[in-house]
């Protein structure tokens, strides 16, 4: 491998491991709380939600990376632009059928628990919300925060399936398995390198933010640059990882 | 001919998604396995002494991926070895594969179902909280069969997916991912979207069905869950019940409508791009057409949530209660 395309690896593993934490700060995410009604947000864990956005985005991705025989700077911003659209739809139909079940299914009204006007549009939250609670729903700060924290993981995910693809774990890589072989094993192996990085940024992430979080309009988003700063530490680890087993498994580099 | 099989399958792989998912919701419902356990947990703890079914195995993503990637790569296993009987009609071998390989997965989900439950609940002995017996075996061959629907249609959903160019006659359109990364990827996604959607319905209204409507549950509530059914005391059974109706429904359309929508723009993108004609020289616009769409489903998606908090706010107003 030579040193230019161990330095692509990093950066792309890092910059894919900065825009995965930076995409889970910007979901709304409730928890337990939220399956209640208490908190504003989706009612599911951090990491869980983050995950099964971006894996949804990967599928994409991956057939998307299929229609180029060769890489290059376009084939790799499409790829992660798919991944990221994927990602983000996943997550806009999720938000969108949680507040159909809390508006139809328990008669309440999104609203925010962290702010007392809708940043966005301009809509009071205070009278709308329960006492006792932390808010309720996904108001529509939420919805376009966690739309675009979406659109920035998918992103960040695809990113790093594609260069893991074409430059760590390339099909050339095993040319005894045969040419259909070789392509699933590669791509496997990039798919899982990739979603394993990523939630080990998303989990370093949901320990900054503690369970809960509205969105870029909740105070907890101001922690976000420690994150980043351990996101950086980890996913060039992580980086480091992939380019000594892809070494390895070009006979100790050539 | 093979456009017209390519869609039909594309909306048979949602229709099996729709199933996956409502089947998912109901699965939890059923075993009380979702954000709403805490409560269930926390009602022993303040004196609350119920027959509600406990199995946290762990969140909802993870425990549905272990057993779907479980189902498939025992499919896979298992069609490895029946294909060469039908050279000429692959599928064939997953008639028998598919049921075996989510079989082998439910015999985990039982095994966990089981260690949690009992586990959980001696762990409340010093709440005074019992193990009823008729409750424990009485709950197991419901979860184990809202779970094998579950797997059954996520396994059904990968090895379409993984086949879909061999069986509409278009060899392009085979996913790149085998078999069980697929299960891995839509097992984590379906129990997402289950814990994110459906839980409310069962967290926020039927586990406090005797406190006030159209209110978020305030933190004095909880741990006090309504214990008494319609006719005797409340079980998880009469909980699935009532989640059917409406919780189920919407979740499985969650994940049927994106799936249905992922598929629908990638292809759309590959038929307008020509790139099943031109091959991947008209890659790019196959994949840019395929953004374009999602994007604007994207939007519209914001303009609906848009209009759903203020239809809200307008029919129902500010609060009103104490």
């Amino acid at each position: 491998m030579d040193p230019i395309t161990a330095l692509l690896i990093l950066v792309c593993v890092i910059v894919g491991g900065l825009l995965a934490s930076l995409g889970v700060h910007m979901i709304p995410v409730g928890g337990a709380p939220a399956a209640m009604g208490t908190a504003t947000g989706i009612a599911t864990g951090t990491v869980q939600l983050m995950f099964g956005a971006a894996l949804t985005g990967l599928f994409t991705a991956s057939t998307v990376a299929t229609f180029f025989e060769t890489p290059s700077p376009l084939a790799l911003v499409l790829v992660a632009l798919s991944g990221a659209v994927g990602a983000m739809l996943m997550m806009s139909f999720t938000m969108l059928f949680a507040n159909m079940l809390y508006v139809f299914g328990a008669g309440v009204v999104p609203v925010s628990g962290r702010v007392e006007v809708d940043p966005i549009t301009k809509e009071p939250q205070t009278p709308y919300k329960t006492p006792q609670t932390d808010g309720h729903g996904v108001p529509n700060v939420s919805y376009i925060s966690g739309w675009i924290g979406a659109f920035l993981g998918g992103f960040g995910g695809a990113l790093m399936y594609f260069v893991l693809k074409n430059y760590a774990f390339p099909a050339s890589l095993f040319p005894e398995l045969g040419a259909v072989d070789a392509e699933m094993i590669s791509a496997a192996a990039a798919g899982i390198a990739a979603a394993g990085i990523f939630v080990a940024n998303a989990i370093l992430s949901a320990y900054n933010i503690g369970g809960t979080i509205e969105g870029f309009h909740d105070p907890k988003f101001k922690r976000l640059p420690k994150a980043l700063i351990s996101c950086a530490v980890v996913s060039a680890l992580c980086g480091l990882c992939v380019i000594i087993a892809s070494w390895g498994l070009m006979g100790g580099g050539v | 001919m093979p456009f017209e099989i390519l869609f039909g399958l594309l909306l048979l792989i949602a229709f099996l998604a729709f199933v996956a998912c409502f089947f998912e919701d109901a699965e939890s419902d059923c075993g009380s396995q979702s954000n709403p356990n805490s409560q269930v947990q926390l009602a022993a703890q303040i004196g609350y002494v119920h027959r509600f079914f406990n199995k946290a195995i762990s969140g909802e993503p993870l425990s549905n991926c272990m057993y779907a990637t479980t189902a498939c790569t025992v499919t896979w296993v298992l069609l490895r070895q029946f294909e060469p009987m039908f050279p000429a009609e692959k599928w064939k071998a997953a008639i028998l594969a598919i049921p075996l390989g989510v079989l082998a997965g439910e015999i985990f989900h039982l095994i966990f179902a089981t260690t949690a439950h009992l586990g959980r609940t001696s762990g409340q002995s010093r709440f005074q909280q019992p193990l009823y017996l008729d409750v424990f075996y009485g709950h197991l061959v419901p979860i184990m069969t809202h779970g094998f629907m579950t797997t059954f249609c996520i396994t059904g959903i990968a090895y379409l997916q993984a086949n879909l160019g061999t069986l509409s006659g278009i060899p392009e359109l085979n996913h790149p991912f085998p078999l069980p990364l697929l299960g891995f990827i839509w097992g984590i996604t379906v129990g997402s979207i289950g814990s994110s959607t459906g839980d409310i319905h069962y967290g926020t209204e039927r586990i406090f069905q005797d406190r006030p409507f159209g209110e978020g549950k305030r933190v004095v509530y909880h741990g006090m869950i309504t214990r008494y059914a319609d006719c005797g005391i409340r079980t998880q059974k009469d909980i699935v019940a009532f989640c059917i109706k409406y919780g189920c429904p919407l979740t499985g359309m969650t994940f049927g409508m994106i799936i249905l929508f992922e598929n629908w723009r990638t292809v759309l993108g590959m038929l307008g791009g020509g790139y099943l004609t031109a091959g991947s020289a008209a890659g790019a616009a196959a994949a840019a057409i395929g953004i374009v769409i999602g994007l604007v489903i994207g939007i519209a998606l914001i303009l609906g949530n848009l209009y759903l908090v203020r239809w809200a706010r307008k029919r129902y107003g500010p609060f009103v209660g104490e």
